[in-house]
């Protein structure tokens, strides 16, 4: 860039910001290509309000889903790079038509998804009393199931 | 690949007793033309002779070139007319179904149909006549290719001595092993062996030309193997509740046969039951198998077995969905909410929930969950590991969860106060909100029915409860017959189905290594139900499946009223269908209250909801 056109002319890196708003506004398979241009691209790309950007314009959300709760329960679920890569991603690939997927119904699979990943850890944790992994506070049960047989 | 079957008890007969394989319809009637004409053209062996004897008539000898085998029934249907007749009923067909299909009404509403105009026996006639007064007939179907030189009627041939073992006037007495016994004279003997099966199939199905009202079936020689395969599965079935084990297990070896020379799900269906109809033939004392003595056995192959059914199919994942949804809308507003699962497994039915109620409108409310289980042989801790795994997944997403595990042989073990249980977590207050309970069973009750009794009482342990709402996924069959030949039909036609959409679906995202291993461990998983299903019997017969109707009469019976499951499980099942490749085969209904997902025509499983009749607590769930 040319010093007397630095006023006049503007790149697209210069605020990653801007490249995340202009980013999120593209489709998930675009997204993932645009994220191998370049390091500040792959960064940008990768970033969790980006990608709930393009959640939220490929499914459909019912009710209030797009709170700050729903938010949370992603990220703890995996993020929503991964929501999408798991679940918006290929159901949008099997509804022809372009139409939009249900919220719900993804954070359904995605939930579930989760669910299996933890049974990886769980199980070595488990005979050990789950020692291992960190015991949830609001985890109060018993330890043993109770035989009524 | 199997249609329902096509009984049209107002005309004098039935088409197919059985359906023609959905995939391949348009080459089999071509196929069956094409085997009429070579039935006709055919020379006649000494069985025709006895046939003829027995009814008398013997001006149907072959120089008229009136068919045989019909005439046997009482149709007289020329031989050289065969290809038409068969392509005029074919017309017919077509047109009851187009009309069956546009309204109801309107065909058999035709005075056609009102009356018999004409004698039935003279099908040829009578086809052209009611086809000429319906005025519609649909376009033609392609001409069936000229029959080969060879007619199949010249190898038809059984040794004389043969003749005197069976009698045709009297067909109850008709054994279908004495023609097994039969050698073969020519070097086809496969073919002929299944023309035989034909041919004797026929007749312990079928009874006297007068009784022809909907029980009779039409034998149509076809070169189908399905068909034949059918039947022959069908005999044996038969053979089997007459007791007869010597002609059963002649059949069974035949099944065999047949059903290597299938492809797809039909080999796969025809065995699982060959194999389960040969346990139950050799082995009648107390079986062994693989799943009789106790479903849960092999536990840890059962829930694995119960996974890949769950990732290679929609049918769980409905169930579970649909009865998430129902859950969610009962657990409205409440603060404290505790689910009992009849069957906790590896609890795949509950992370789902566990989020849609973190993220309801107004916040997570207090969760507790019971899982029932069975007793593990091997020690191992099944119930309180998947408690662990939703416990970790519960404080991820920031839900106050507690549960407790239960380890029941059978859940008329289970007692109310277990269930509603003091609370031992350190809480000391009482909480003044009072808890909400939800009773969930996916494919539970239906053992229940096993032992006498045992369903009434735990129906009572629920309603001691008090829940709010009861959510039920079952099949949708009726597998639970007096006769043993009306469960194996039953069986036979929804495992088809069931075989018959595994082969057409595939579940997101997957290879088609994963698909194809997915496939086959739930074709293992539907096996073991079969097995159970026809080989086992009285206490060990668990897999008692009902149709909604049932267990509609047994839910009210036992105090219970129905609630609506509400349009929003609806369209979240169609969505989910949407999403399993060849999904356009799934359809998802509701019948009057409950959700019903089949394949095709066919509903396969069933969720229904249920809460207790005259609760002042009513929900306001709304629909």
């Amino acid at each position: 860039m040319l010093p007397e056109e630095e006023g006049r002319r503007f790149s697209i890196n210069d605020n990653a910001d801007l490249l995340g708003e202009i980013l999120g506004r593209l489709d998930g398979r675009s997204l993932a290509t645009a994220a191998c241009v370049c390091r500040l691209w792959s960064a940008v790309g990768r970033r969790e309000g980006v990608w709930e950007s393009v959640c939220h314009r490929h499914a459909r959300p019912c009710g209030d889903e797009c709170g700050v709760a729903t938010r949370a329960v992603v990220a703890a679920l995996g993020g929503y790079r991964r929501l999408y890569r798991l679940c918006i991603g290929p159901a949008l690939d099997r509804l022809a038509d372009g139409g939009r997927v249900p919220l719900s119904l993804s954070l359904s699979l995605f939930s579930i998804d989760c669910y299996e990943r933890l049974g990886v850890g769980a199980a070595a944790g488990a005979a050990a009393g789950g020692r291992q992994q960190q015991t949830p506070a609001s985890l109060l049960f018993l330890c043993k199931p109770v035989d009524v047989s | 690949m199997f249609t329902q079957i096509r009984v049209c008890s107002a005309y004098p007969f039935v088409i197919f007793g059985f359906s023609v394989p959905l995939s391949g319809v348009p080459q089999e009637e071509k196929e069956m033309k094409r085997d009429h004409q070579d039935a006709g053209g055919g020379g006649r062996g000494d069985w025709y002779a006895v046939a003829e004897q027995e009814k008398g008539k013997a001006s149907m000898g072959t120089d008229d070139g009136v068919d045989e085998l019909l005439a046997a029934l009482g149709y007289k249907v020329r031989s050289s007319d065969m290809a038409d007749v068969a392509q005029k009923l074919e017309q017919l067909e077509m047109a009851m179904e187009s009309s069956a299909a546009a309204n109801d009404d309107v065909l058999f509403a035709h005075p056609a149909f009102d009356s018999v105009h004409y004698n039935p026996s003279d099908i040829s006639a009578w086809v052209d006549n009611i086809l000429s007064e319906l005025n519609a007939p649909p376009p033609l179907p392609q001409q069936p290719p000229p029959p080969p030189a060879a007619s199949l009627r010249h190898q038809f041939d059984l040794s004389p001595a043969g003749t005197e073992q069976y009698s045709i006037g009297t067909v109850d007495h008709y054994s279908p092993a004495d023609v097994y016994e039969l050698k073969p004279q020519s070097s086809t003997a496969s073919l002929r062996d299944r023309k035989r099966l034909k041919v004797c199939s026929a007749f312990p199905s079928s009874s006297t030309p007068t009784d022809v009202a909907a029980q009779q079936v039409v034998v149509v020689d076809s070169q189908e193997a399905g068909i034949r395969l059918v039947h022959a599965l069908m005999a044996c079935a038969e053979a089997v509740q007459k007791d007869n084990l010597k002609a059963a297990g002649a059949i069974v070896k035949q099944i065999s046969v047949l059903a290597a020379s299938q492809g797809g799900a039909m080999r796969k269906v025809a065995g699982y039951f060959a194999e389960a109809l040969a346990h139950r033939i050799y082995r009648p004392q107390s079986p062994r198998g693989v799943s009789c003595s106790s479903t849960h056995e092999s536990t840890a192959f059962d829930d694995m077995l119960h996974q890949h059914f769950y990732e290679s199919c929609p049918y769980l994942k409905f169930g579970h969905f649909t009865a998430n949804q129902a859950i969610l809308e009962a657990f409205a507003g409440c603060r404290r909410v505790h689910v009992v699962d009849f069957g906790m497994r590896q609890g795949l039915q509950w992370p789902a929930l566990l989020q849609a109620l973190a993220l309801r409108p107004g916040g997570p409310p207090s969760f507790r969950l019971t899982g029932i289980g069975p007793p593990q042989p091997d020690n191992s801790d099944s119930l309180q590991e998947v408690g662990w795994k939703l416990a970790q997944l519960a404080e991820t997403i920031r839900v106050d969860f507690r549960y407790r595990g239960f380890v029941a042989t059978s859940l008329a073990d289970l007692e109310p106060y277990l269930l509603l249980g003091a609370e031992t977590d350190g809480r000391g207050v009482e909480d003044d909100e009072p808890e909400v309970v939800a009773v969930n069973s996916v494919f539970e009750l239906h053992r229940l029915l096993a032992r006498s009794g045992a369903l009434e009482k735990v129906l009572g342990t629920i309603l001691a409860v008090r829940p709010r709402i009861v959510t039920v996924v079952e099949q949708e069959a009726n597998h639970n017959g007096r006769t043993f030949l009306d469960r194996f039909t039953e069986a036979l036609h929804y495992y088809s189905t069931m075989f018959d959409s595994l082969e057409g679906s595939t579940s997101p995202p997957s290879s088609p290594e994963a698909r194809r291993h997915g496939q086959a461990m739930s074709e293992m998983y539907l096996g073991r139900q079969i097995y159970n299903v026809v080989a086992c019997e009285g206490a060990e017969r668990t897999e008692r499946h009902e149709a909604l109707a049932q267990w509609r009469a047994r839910m009210c019976r036992a105090g219970f009223e129905s609630v609506p499951i509400g349009s929003n499980a609806f369209k979240q099942a169609s969505m989910l269908l949407a999403l399993f490749d060849g999904g356009e085969g799934f359809r998802v209904e509701e019948n009057d209250g409950c959700l019903s997902l089949g394949w095709h025509t066919r509903p396969l499983i069933a969720t229904s909801a249920w809460r207790a009749a005259g609760d002042p607590l009513r929900t306001s769930a709304s629909s």
